[in-house]
């Protein structure tokens, strides 16, 4: 009896990696060459990221302090692209490269959180909601529905004047997380609702599994696509969102080499002066992390989307 | 046609919505760690001072009573006076004469974005998987990449810096003294030249439009030709469309007549809910641009402390964009009758 269940288990682990690989959905997505240039993208600034991050842990790269130093050493101020420089030198003579490297970190290492976390809660509250149903969904879908009513980078600002500016990028972070969870919520109620209809819940449930086991183990698994959509399409405007609080003023603290940071001041100081180089290059760095999510997110929505699978005939 | 009860229905369920709004920015503010009695008395005030100023704006009172009063002003749209911005003048009034230039933005933006989204979106669906298609889906993935942050600029370095044929910030040439009508600077410029004969404000004003027109059009019409592939593309194969072809209509007209019209449902909804994203993307592009409008002042409330101008410019905000969403609502079901039932 054991043994065969321990087989019957084995079996079916073996059969989701089996399922996994032959699953269209795999195969269409490595097969969209648009998916897989984002996907390059994306592993390209990843790399980036934890080079500059680990460079500065091991003395390879500059570390965050050196980068915020002003007036260094013999640099020249406001040089633009050369060999020793390619992305120019900024109003304190600091590299912009090095600082634009640097902020791939900044920026990956804060959507990372802002997505991770509103994912989690959004997906949590979008299974309860879809699995209570009653007066829980209503409470948690009409509280939702108000943090919908705003337009998101409004709302963002609104939520960032409670916090202290010495929370520097961190205010920003909270204040999207708030934004962007009814997002998942939505979509992941949506998505648990059509799980539900399905007989093998009302089996397990028959079964006596127990709430949580029923929502963890099966409701979420089945929910794991749009999910995944959902965070990758995500990712991409976290990264824009937290860039333009920076920009506005109400993210990155003064000196920090994060993007949107960089951006206002390169706007400020340097557009009508002719240092174009100085909001130029973090600027294309920022727009290339995003697109590289936007290719994937496309192509993973196709690959899900079985209407877009059959050609035109 | 949209039934009586499914409209009834729509604003019904609206209240809630608003009134969680309300408390919700009520939340906001309380929770701001300012104190507006400091900000109001100034910097050299005495303690004294300060408490007698808190007196005066009511906030020595119980919280709720505070919450209740701030709900029934709100209902008969008293949005209280700005403190520092422009003192003493009320919300509203500011307000109202700082809307009309972020609406102006939006409108010439998301119409960019519809004339050259919807063909665009039409062209790539018929020519799914050519070159053009290709091309055309890179560019709109590219053109919701690009931080308007990061486009305005480049704009401005391409044709205010390098070409030097137009304008880099405001709305119009500071030469110009035109009389405000509608507060939409194109449109009034527009009735001084038929009054006057005076067309230079006219093309000053409309040269000043066209780059932060631009930026928020690349992202309209990023938006739009994607919505419209996509819907197109599924439209194309109901059978409907099959029978069209078989009882010898041509292609074009089948595409045109019985496409576009039904591709056309769910593109207005992306029109709609982009509203949104393009009044979030006014504060950015103001700020760019160097437009006076309603985002440029939210940043300055926000950075001085200016509570009841936040206030009341955030809920002002939301307000709009949910009637948005309730005119996308009622037009979607009025194409869609199947929508109501």
């Amino acid at each position: 009896m054991s043994v065969e269940t321990e087989s019957a288990e084995r079996t079916t682990q073996r059969g989701f990696l089996a399922r996994l690989r032959a699953s269209p959905f795999l195969s269409d997505l490595l097969s969209n060459r648009l998916a897989v240039a984002g996907i390059a993208l994306i592993l390209g600034m990843v790399a980036i990221a934890l080079y500059a991050r680990l460079g500065a842990v091991f003395g390879i790269a500059p570390d965050l302090a050196a980068l915020k130093q002003t007036k260094i050493g013999t640099n020249p101020s406001l040089a633009g692209p050369s060999l020793a420089h390619p992305f120019g030198t900024d109003l304190q003579a600091r590299d912009i490269f090095a600082r634009s490297l640097y902020g791939a970190w900044i920026a990956m290492k804060f959507g990372t959180i802002t997505v991770g976390i509103s994912t989690v809660a959004g997906v949590g509250l979008g299974i309860i909601a879809a699995y209570y149903g009653d007066i829980t969904d209503n409470v948690i879908m009409r509280t939702m529905d108000v943090l919908l009513a705003f337009p998101s980078l409004l709302l963002a600002l609104a939520l960032v004047a409670i916090f202290p500016d010495e929370l520097g990028l961190w205010r920003a972070v909270t204040a999207l997380t708030l934004v962007y969870t009814p997002r998942f919520a939505r979509v992941v109620r949506g998505a648990a609702l059509k799980v539900l209809e399905d007989e093998y819940i009302d089996a397990t449930v028959a079964l006596g599994a127990a709430d949580p086991r029923v929502l963890v183990r099966h409701v979420m698994p089945n929910c794991l696509a749009p999910i995944t959509v959902q965070s990758t399409l995500n990712f991409g405007l976290a990264i824009i969102d937290l860039a333009a609080l920076s920009f506005l003023g109400f993210g990155a603290g003064a000196g920090t080499p994060s993007w949107g940071l960089m951006l206002a001041n390169g706007v400020d100081q340097g557009l009508l002066t002719g240092e174009w180089w100085w909001s130029f290059f973090p600027g294309l760095m920022l727009a290339i992390t995003v697109l590289g999510f936007n290719l994937l997110g496309d192509g993973m929505r196709d690959a899900l989307d079985p209407r877009m699978r059959e050609a035109v005939d | 046609m949209v039934s009586k009860r499914f409209v009834l229905k729509r604003l019904l369920l609206l209240v809630p919505v608003l009134f969680g709004v309300a408390t919700l920015v009520f939340a906001i503010l309380h929770l701001s760690p300012g104190d507006p009695a400091k900000v109001i008395a100034g910097q050299r005030a005495s303690q004294a001072q300060v408490e007698a100023v808190r007196q005066d704006l009511g906030l020595t009172r119980p919280i709720w009573v505070q919450y209740l009063d701030f709900l029934t002003d709100v209902l008969v749209l008293n949005l209280g006076e700005s403190y520092i911005v422009q003192r003493g003048v009320p919300v509203l009034t500011v307000l109202r004469a700082r809307l009309p230039v972020t609406l102006e933005l939006a409108i010439f933006g998301q119409l960019i974005g519809i004339l050259v989204g919807i063909p665009l979106g039409v062209i790539s669906a018929v020519k799914q998987d050519t070159a053009t298609d290709h091309f055309a889906r890179v560019g709109a993935l590219t053109g919701i990449s690009m931080p308007i942050y990061w486009s305005g600029p480049l704009l401005i370095l391409l044709f205010a810096q390098f070409l030097g044929v137009l304008p880099a910030s405001g709305r119009i040439g500071s030469a110009f003294d035109v009389p405000v009508y509608t507060g939409l600077i194109t449109l009034d410029s527009f009735v001084y030249g038929l009054t006057t004969g005076g067309w230079d404000a006219f093309a000053s004003a409309a040269s000043h439009m066209l780059l932060p027109a631009a930026v928020i059009g690349i992202y309209g019409t990023a938006l739009i030709s994607r919505m419209m592939r996509s819907s197109m593309l599924e439209v194309i194969r109901q059978d409907y469309m099959r029978t069209a072809r078989a009882k010898g209509q041509g292609a074009k007209i089948t595409v045109m007549k019985h496409g576009f019209q039904n591709a056309l449902i769910p593109v207005i909804t992306v029109i709609g809910i982009q509203f949104g994203t393009l009044l979030g993307g006014a504060v950015l592009t103001e700020t760019v641009f160097g437009i006076g409008g309603i985002g440029t002042l939210l940043v300055q409330a926000i950075e001085v402390g200016d509570y009841p101008l936040v206030q009341g410019t955030v809920l002002v905000f939301a307000f709009l964009f949910t009637l948005v969403n309730l005119g996308v609502d009622l037009t979607y079901s009025y194409l869609d009758p199947r929508i109501d039932q």
